[in-house]
């Protein structure tokens, strides 16, 4: 399928804001949020700082839907652009920018509520840098400019990296180790990336006389050959490290059980941003190299499925094992991606939305049990069931939805994915995909049982666990109501985002 | 009343019992409120079974709304003749359930009561499911539940993991299933390009023979799990010792596995269901005998229904591998039997178990001296499910044999001998257990069956003769439907 396409991509449309809203609502998405950061860390610790701060996210979710509202899905053009041309500023937004935001703001003020309930030091602080991090999301969402989307990724993974340093629950020298794996892993990716930009840029100049880091720009004038194929590989192996997907997952297991124990790792996590990169700019940028590439990319990701989940069963700590669960599970996003299917690039980005979502509840409820227990060690944890029942359900209903059960949108996402493999690569590769996602059904189990279920390690004199709060009862049962909702109304979802998935497919040769 | 939605209402009642177990302010109405959603849950299946038609063979009281509708996945339920029963029984057995668990449940009677209605609602969400999305879902949803109830309130001491052993092995039989469903939600793609997942639409468009093959043979062993089919049985033993009475009762009681079978595997794929005959006969023999054999060596109650279970499957999926209508008609009047007899039998060592705290032949011995009611039961529930003359077990195990016979003259004379294993070996440890003289303290100072425990057990046995007698009814009822199933095959 990969040899009859056209050497000149399509060239992408838009709709400028002032045709479909009254206000640039991309730029008020980027803007609030900063401005909130800018007040909040103002404030420091003094009083208001925090309810500040939730209002901002409160009010950015609002934002979010009002530009779910503005955007029109029957059409595959990126809507709502807005250029300011001599910053290289150029922002757009489609069905998937719309699902992507919505869940990056909904994880925002659920990341506000929780920070609260686990009483973490310097809540102002924290609060600040957290919607600093978002601002650099929703750019990272918003811009159609490479160069914005690599300035943005540097401003969140730095935030990342100072949550990390000082918010970690361990000691000094572990602390040290878990920043150090991040930046430099992240600093290689980066650095990755930035390579495949140049060479993308470059081409470009060549062609045309003039720099650009404009995916409007680049799409005309595609780099050729090996240029491309360099570039692929650049651009790909340095999102993957932020997704991060197997061979170049090293840092997160470190991250994960190190560093803080839900806020770093949801941000990173949550929304993938990775996946939204390569959705964005590298299946449009170097369309023939993934086109030739594409059966390299899906065979490390089935390994990479069967791989995490096997590491995940060797785990003895519940932070470790959910990070390698992440790793099996974004390895199948990919293969939906790279089938290059209508259904399967539609299934991914459901899959990552769903994902994200599920994984971030999993990490808040460990998080909460570490407030109560001090140890995420699975050998010392057990019978917590009988004492919070709510957030072992919760935890259980992430997992499940990471393991695609019916009734979560993991199923319909994985659905597709899985329609799309059969289609492309046949049915054995496919089963076994299928196969490694029961896995990581088994690991996720298996985690439950040990750290709800099976009975407390024996310590004599400790005090019973504190009950489940109001507080936690709201953050998990709005995620788990959010997750069972959109798995339920999984039409909506698979409407909004369609026409920009098919168009991508269609540059493919995808009918 | 044609547009009435009876079955959606019905699919609603239990997860609205649920929903009010925990809305309301005292936890210990739980079991209350759970035994008036299982009621209603009955009444509304026996008002959809006087709502039927029973001259009809189609599927009927048919609702279909979109769900996804990109997708072509919709809401669709109704129910024909093969199915129809299914209802009534499933509310009849959850009743049973809830009633023995009246005071065997302490911890967490909440969560343990709305776990229990959940799995009502996907259990009859299975038997009216007639999209094949929907039907996943539903059949996947059971799993919710019944790990939990395993892991919570089971009796054995590896309670946890058999919850885990029978999860996993669920989760990977579901795997060829949705890829079997995928296989024909590509293959019946029409002309616009959508997918296709409801059942009357599939059925009309056969796949291509080599592509049956194939789905057969996904759906085999998908459903084969579930019936379980030997040698894919061994979450069952496990389970049965492992788990709570209730769940063991409902497991072997609803053999949903055996229904997936008939509902789907078969007139999905009627070509290579008639080409492959040979391998669903085999597979029931091997499990009948199997499980008989097996059977025979138990000592404890719980494990030799364990495997009483395998055998008697193995005989259904024997029936429906006859592919002619008395064949049919016993598999599914066998079926609805066991969902009377063979819970009724697992209820039974719940509450034996609850009592003498063993259900092992070694620590029982005279039960029957001290609980005369609960051993007579016990047998009846027994000769009902080895088919005396006289329970509904005859009829069902009498079609059967005929139709093995006329089919497949090898498999018939295995099940014959199996039909003798089944008396031996319930009969032996009967004796074991239940006569004698009485050598356990714990065995003297039992109490009998109390009334709660009694009268649901009365309405089993009634049921169980009065349809060993007058077996008319319910064949008249399942035959429309038994002859377009049998139609389809060609």
């Amino acid at each position: 399928m990969s040899t009859h396409l056209a050497h000149v991509p399509a060239a992408l449309s838009e709709i400028l804001w002032q045709q479909q809203a009254g206000w640039p609502v991309l730029a008020g998405l980027q803007l609030l949020p900063l401005l909130g950061a800018a007040l909040v860390l103002a404030l420091g610790e003094r009083a208001g700082a925090v309810t500040l701060g939730r209002i901002v996210a409160l009010a950015e979710l609002g934002l979010a839907l009002l530009l779910y509202r503005h955007i029109d899905a029957a059409t595959p053009a990126l809507q709502l652009a807005e250029r300011i041309d001599w910053l290289g500023y150029h922002a757009a937004a489609d069905g998937v920018t719309a699902l992507f935001v919505l869940l990056a703001a909904l994880l925002v003020v659920l990341m506000t509520l929780y920070g609260l309930v686990r009483g973490l030091a310097h809540p102002g602080r924290l609060m600040g840098l957290i919607l600093l991090a978002e601002a650099a999301v929703m750019s990272m969402l918003a811009t159609t400019n490479l160069l914005w989307f690599a300035l943005a990724s540097v401003v969140e993974l730095a935030v990342a990296a100072y949550l990390i340093g000082h918010w970690s629950t361990s000691t000094e020298d572990n602390r040290q180790l878990a920043v150090t794996r991040f930046l430099q892993f992240q600093g290689v990716g980066l650095a990755l990336l930035a390579g495949g930009m140049l060479i993308l840029a470059w081409g470009h100049a060549d062609v045309t006389g003039r720099w650009s880091f404009d995916l409007f720009d680049l799409v005309k004038a595609p780099a050729q050959g090996k240029f491309q194929s360099a570039a692929f590989f650049l651009l790909f192996y340095g999102l993957a490290v932020r997704t991060p997907l197997f061979p170049l997952h090293g840092w997160l297991p470190n991250v994960a059980h190190r560093g803080t124990v839900a806020i770093a790792p949801a941000l990173l996590l949550g929304v993938k941003v990775g996946i939204y990169g390569m959705l964005r700019f590298m299946l449009p940028l170097t369309q023939e190299a993934v086109a030739v590439w594409q059966p390299f990319i899906v065979g490390f990701a089935m390994v990479g499925v069967f791989y995490a989940a096997l590491l995940a069963f060797f785990q003895t700590n519940l932070r470790r094992l959910l990070s390698f669960a992440v790793v099996s599970h974004t390895s199948l996003i990919v293969i939906g991606l790279f089938s290059l299917h209508p259904l399967g690039v539609a299934g991914a980005v459901l899959l990552s939305v769903n994902f994200g979502l599920a994984a971030t509840v999993m990490l808040f409820m460990v998080g909460f049990v570490f407030r109560r227990t001090h140890t995420t060690d699975l050998v010392r944890l057990g019978g917590l069931f009988e004492r919070i029942p709510f957030i072992a359900a919760c935890f259980l209903t992430g997992g499940l939805a990471i393991a695609g059960m019916p009734g979560t949108p993991g199923f319909d996402a994985a659905h597709l994915v899985l329609e799309a493999a059969m289609e492309r690569f046949g049915a054995l590769p496919t089963v076994a995909t299928a196969l490694g996602n029961v896995t990581a059904a088994g690991f996720l189990l298996y985690a439950f049982q040990k750290a709800f279920l099976a009975p407390a390690a024996a310590s004599e004199n400790a005090p019973p666990l504190e009950r489940t709060l109001p507080m936690e009862y709201l953050v998990g049962g709005v995620a788990v109501a959010v997750l069972l909702a959109a798995g339920f109304f999984f039409e909506s979802w698979l409407v909004l985002i369609e026409p920009a998935t098919q168009a991508m497919a269609a540059r493919f040769g995808a009918e | 009343m044609a547009d009435f939605p009876l079955l959606s209402l019905l699919l609603l009642t239990p997860p609205l019992g649920a929903a009010l177990i925990w809305l309301w302010p005292r936890p210990a109405a739980a079991r209350g409120i759970a035994l008036a959603a299982a009621l209603l849950t009955c009444v509304l299946a026996l008002a959809v079974v006087t709502a039927f038609d029973a001259s009809a063979p189609g599927f009927q009281l048919v609702e279909k709304y979109p769900w996804i509708p990109s997708l072509g996945i919709h809401y669709l339920v109704g129910v024909d003749g093969i199915s129809l029963l299914f209802l009534p029984a499933t509310g009849l057995l959850f009743v049973g359930v809830i009633l023995a668990s009246w005071t065997g449940v302490h911890t967490l009677a909440r969560l343990y009561y709305s776990l229990l209605l959940l799995l009502a609602t996907a259990t009859l969400g299975i038997f009216c499911a007639l999209d094949t999305v929907l039907f996943f879902l539903y059949w996947e949803c059971t799993l919710v539940p019944l790990y939990f109830l395993v892991s919570l309130w089971g009796i054995g001491p590896n309670r946890r993991h058999a919850a885990m052993k029978y999860t996993l092995v669920m989760l990977v039989g579901g795997v060829p299933l949705l890829f079997g469903f995928v296989i024909l939600a590509f293959g019946a793609m029409g002309n616009g390009g959508t997918l296709v997942f409801d059942l009357p639409t599939l059925l009309a468009t056969p796949l291509p023979s080599d592509t049956q093959i194939l789905l057969f043979l996904l759906l085999l062993v998908g459903f084969g799990v579930k019936v379980p089919l030997f040698p894919l049985h061994t979450w069952l033993p496990l389970l049965a010792m492992e788990g709570p009475a209730a769940v063991a009762a409902i497991v072997t009681g609803l053999k949903l596995g055996a229904y997936g079978l008939i509902r789907f595997a078969v007139p999905l794929a009627p070509t290579a269901a008639q080409e492959l005959h040979w391998l669903l006969a085999a597979l029931g023999t091997a499990s009948l005998l199997f499980g008989a054999a097996a059977a025979m060596a138990q000592t404890n109650l719980r494990r030799m229904l364990g495997y009483a279970s395998l055998s008697h499957v193995g005989l259904v999926v024997l029936g429906i591998a006859s592919y002619n209508l008395p064949g049919l008609q016993g598999a599914v009047l066998q079926l609805l039997n066991f969902s009377v007899a063979s819970a009724g039998l697992f209820l039974l060592t719940g509450c034996l178990h609850h009592r003498t705290g063993s259900t092992d032949s070694v620590k029982l011995g005279g039960v029957a001296r001290s609980m005369p009611l609960l051993s007579s039961f016990f047998l009846l529930y027994g000769l009902a499910g080895l088919g005396l003359p006289g329970t509904a077990g005859f009829p069902a195990e009498l079609l059967i044999l005929v139709s093995a016979f006329e089919d497949h003259k090898g498999a018939g004379l295995a099940a014959l001998l199996g039909t003798i294993l089944a008396a031996a070996y319930f009969l032996d440890l009967y004796r074991r257990a239940f006569l004698g003289p009485i050598t356990q303290a714990s065995v003297q100072q039992a109490t009998d069956l109390r009334p709660r425990e009694f009268w649901p057990a009365l309405v089993f046995a009634l049921l169980l003769i009065g349809f060993g007698f007058w077996p008319t009814p319910l064949l008249d009822l399942i035959r429309p439907a038994a002859e377009a199933w049998l139609g389809q095959l060609g």
